[in-house]
């Protein structure tokens, strides 16, 4: 019951505190890194590159840290190269990225003796 | 200024005024006597107060308001040395001056001794006198080693000298007591250094290592130290870890490299030190000059940088002309969002043991002839016996007392080394029989029960979390291993024979590999000292096991199962039909619980295997934490770090480990980055074919293995590694 009588300064009445719902902050986690603009984006940026191979290693690492430095900047705009990889690496201990990891690496096994 | 009407001083007026009394009735110096000192009359029964006061007020009530009064009072270098200094020759009344001399180290020892910063223990008093007394304590060591008066540090040796003549049984505790007062001022004159971050005001040539090991030199204390060490055990029992403090504060930090050169080679060295110093600031320089701007700062070039998708990022400042790594560059740098959880800034500064020392040309010479003379005839004695006070956990042994003992252990193998290096040098053609006592000089710490204490405390500091300990062990452990390696090469058969003894025995045991990879595998935060010992006990020890397995292929080790004791009793059974699986102790009565749970048995060793743990990805992880650090390290540990590269990527086929983006992104630009290694060193020629052929293997694995895109950013899973690295599954049979 809020007291609601006119006793001038209004020192009495209760003060309404609000929760100010803070807007949460962005992460670089697995379900970012699972979506759309994470892994299939990075594998479809993957399909252009061109390496060089022999004779070419300086150009060729060149080119393939600024494929990763790229994509993260897309995705996750706000880290650094450095520490958004730190990240990406943490996140790829998670149960689901693991289970993600392995199909990955399982799309580019040959099929042949597992399926029967 | 009237102080006494300021009521703000920090300790209780009374104590003050007490301890001014007592220290002006000490003595002064008369206006007769050609103003010499001259004693109050009850100068001794005043120096017992001062005593009294110390132990009464300030060390059971745990304050320090008297020796803050005394450091204000100036007692040392006004009063105590002056008295010291009285007691020359032989006079009459020397009874009674040594006694009084006596009293003065007494009061001494206390007021310079080291200053503990135990949080626990400590109360307001502690936090207000201990910045005073730290300086108050760094003027005590400046007069006393540069007192003209008197040798101050000979007359504490001359006072001990009876009780020192006499034989250890006849000894009574004073006796006893007055030996360990000696040794304590001894070291407590050794020990006091400006705390670390502290700037000191004074001369610093006064109270440096150098002005040290020259007044220990000019005043005997080094012989004292040399006859008690080569004595200890038959004179000197406990004394044993307080004569090692001293020499430990005198030798810590000193580079072994330098102290056995010449003088001209020391001033090459120093010259060339000074060489390779300015032209890695050229080349600093110059890399910095390669992005540098080439017009004024508000020349204003902006461009736009194209990007997939039709997007396009603004960037300003002529280096955005250069090339796309130096623009993917700056759009990095531009970002200010740091991670919410920022690792402790890394150092590569030790502090505990302070920082490097360097000698003047005297102090070198000096120091050096005491270590070679106590190489010569104290180091068995004095080490042997501090390791069993060690591994008896004696009660006159402290904590800190272990990794000063594993610390010296390996400063003086190291000093063996450079001696027999150096002695090399000089004349090349004779291996007589003073080469062979060589080895016999340090014997007393390659026994088996050294490997022992080793082993213990190796396991222990690691599961205690005690880095700094393991620290000592591991370059303690690290220095035996070269110091055999040595002997193995020294052409001499005998210790060819020990030396492979020895290497069986130390290689036989599984634990220790277990330990070591172990210890490897988890670094984590502990600090730049910390990383370098492990990574070179890694590389020893890898580089020794490899080269033994080779020579002796079917050595055998000895390792540890856990099997339950249902089992073995099953076993014990069915004996006869399982041969290799019978435990080595085969006394099962006397077997307690524990005992029954593990058994032993030997099997062949195989360094495939053995290697194999030292190329997981936390092993390699601790070796890029270490390359990290390339600007600042030197050759030889540069050449550690990439024998290790080759040795995971092309030796044990595990360059899978390698391949992750920040791995490859910190190997490149080590070579092509904007500070990259100095291009005139020795290693850089090594070291760029190495990351060229490193790069070259992923870009090859890239192809071969299209999931390698996606692998590439975490770490390897073992069973996913096998398969990325060679192609196919690895067979797992549990061979358990």
């Amino acid at each position: 019951a809020r007291r609601k009588e006119a006793s001038g300064l209004g020192i009495d009445e209760e003060v309404e505190v609000k929760k100010r719902a803070y807007v949460p902050r962005v992460k670089l986690d697995e379900t970012r890194l699972l979506s759309k603009a994470g892994i299939p984006t990075l594998k479809q940026r993957a399909k252009q590159l061109r390496l060089k191979g022999k004779g070419h290693e300086w150009s060729d690492a060149s080119r393939l840290l600024s494929l990763y430095q790229l994509w993260l900047d897309d995705l996750f705009p706000k880290a650094k190269f450095l520490d958004a990889l730190a990240m990406v690496e943490k996140a790829g201990h998670k149960t689901g990225v693991v289970k993600a990891r392995l199909e990955w690496i399982d799309e580019g096994k040959p099929k042949t003796a597992s399926m029967f | 200024m009237d102080s006494e009407d300021v009521n703000k001083d920090v300790v209780h007026p009374e104590v003050r005024a007490h301890i001014n009394s007592l220290v002006s009735a000490l003595g002064g110096f008369s206006i007769e006597d050609d103003g010499k000192y001259t004693l109050g009359d009850d100068a001794l029964e005043v120096l017992r107060d001062l005593k009294r006061w110390i132990r009464f007020y300030d060390e059971k009530t745990n304050r320090m308001d008297v020796a803050r009064c005394l450091a204000e009072a100036n007692l040392v270098g006004g009063d105590l040395l002056q008295i010291i200094a009285l007691w020359q020759g032989n006079g009459t009344d020397s009874r009674f001056k040594s006694r009084i001399a006596l009293a003065c180290y007494e009061v001494m020892v206390p007021l310079t001794w080291p200053i503990e910063k135990d949080k626990e223990r400590m109360t307001v008093n502690h936090h207000r006198h201990i910045p005073v007394l730290e300086v108050a304590q760094l003027g005590y060591k400046r007069a006393i080693i540069n007192f003209d008066g008197a040798p101050i540090l000979h007359t504490a040796v001359r006072v001990a000298l009876p009780s020192l003549a006499m034989p250890i049984g006849e000894r009574t505790a004073r006796d006893q007591g007055i030996i360990k007062l000696m040794l304590f001022f001894l070291r407590n004159i050794a020990m006091i250094a400006p705390p670390p971050g502290m700037k000191y005001e004074g001369d610093e040539a006064l109270i440096s290592r150098s002005a040290t090991i020259d007044a220990f030199s000019y005043q005997d204390i080094f012989l004292t130290l040399l006859t008690i060490a080569s004595n200890m055990g038959e004179d000197f029992r406990t004394e044993d870890v307080t004569v090692m403090e001293v020499i430990f504060h005198l030798v810590k930090r000193v580079d072994v490299k330098k102290l056995f050169l010449e003088e001209e080679q020391l001033k090459k060295a120093k010259s060339n030190e000074l060489a390779a110093a300015m032209q890695k600031e050229a080349a600093m320089l110059a890399s910095f000059n390669k992005t540098a701007p080439k017009r004024h700062n508000r020349f204003g070039t902006m461009i736009w940088v194209k990007r997939e998708g039709g997007k396009m990022t603004s960037l300003s400042g002529q280096d955005a002309l250069i090339d796309a790594a130096t623009r993917e560059r700056k759009m990095d740098k531009s970002k200010s969002f740091r991670p919410p959880k920022r690792s402790a800034k890394e150092e590569m500064e030790p502090k505990d043991l302070g920082p490097p020392v360097s000698l003047t040309h005297s102090a070198n010479k000096q120091l050096r002839g005491f270590v070679e003379e106590f190489l010569d005839s104290g180091f068995n004695p004095l080490f042997q016996h501090v390791r069993k006070s060690i591994d008896r956990e004696a009660p006159h042994v402290l904590n800190y007392h272990r990794g000063q003992f594993f610390y010296l252990v390996a400063w003086f193998l190291e000093a063996e080394r450079m001696r027999r290096r150096a002695k090399k040098g000089k004349k090349p053609a004779e291996p007589s029989q003073d080469d062979v006592s060589s080895f016999n000089l340090v014997a007393g710490v390659l026994n088996q029960e050294m490997f022992i204490t080793l082993n213990r405390w190796l396991d222990r500091a690691y599961n205690d979390k005690d880095w700094k300990e393991l620290t000592s062990v591991m370059r303690c452990y690290t220095e035996i291993l070269l110091t055999v390696q040595e002997m193995t090469e020294s052409g001499n058969e005998e210790d060819e024979e020990i030396a492979d003894n020895i290497l069986s025995r130390l290689f036989y045991e599984e634990s220790t590999h277990d330990a070591i990879a172990n210890i490897v595998r988890t670094y984590k935060d502990q600090g730049f000292e910390y990383l370098d010992a492990c990574t070179e006990l890694t590389h020893t020890y890898l580089r020794i096991l490899e080269a033994y397995s080779k020579q002796n292929v079917d050595l055998q080790v000895r390792s540890r199962k856990r099997t339950r004791r249902k089992k073995r009793a099953a076993k014990a059974a069915a004996e006869g039909e399982v041969e290799d699986q019978i435990p080595l102790d085969d006394d099962e009565s006397a077997n307690d619980e524990a005992n029954a749970e593990k058994t032993s048995k030997e099997r062949k060793f195989d360094f495939k295997k053995f290697a194999a743990r030292f190329t997981t990805q936390g092993a390699v992880d601790t070796f890029v934490a270490f390359t990290k650090f390339y600007q600042d390290l030197d050759d030889s540990q540069l050449k550690r770090a990439h024998r290790y590269f080759y040795r995971v990527c092309f030796k044990h086929e595990m360059s899978v480990m390698l391949f992750r983006v920040d791995i490859i992104h910190h190997l490149y630009n080590m070579i092509k980055g904007p500070e990259p290694l100095d291009k005139n060193s020795p290693m850089f020629k090594e070291w760029e074919e190495l990351v060229k052929q490193i790069i070259r293997k992923c870009v090859k694995k890239l192809e071969e293995r299209p999931a390698l895109i996606t692998e590439l950013l975490f770490s390897k899973i073992n069973s996913t590694a096998h398969y990325l690295e060679y192609g196919y599954e690895k067979q797992t049979i549990s061979s358990h």
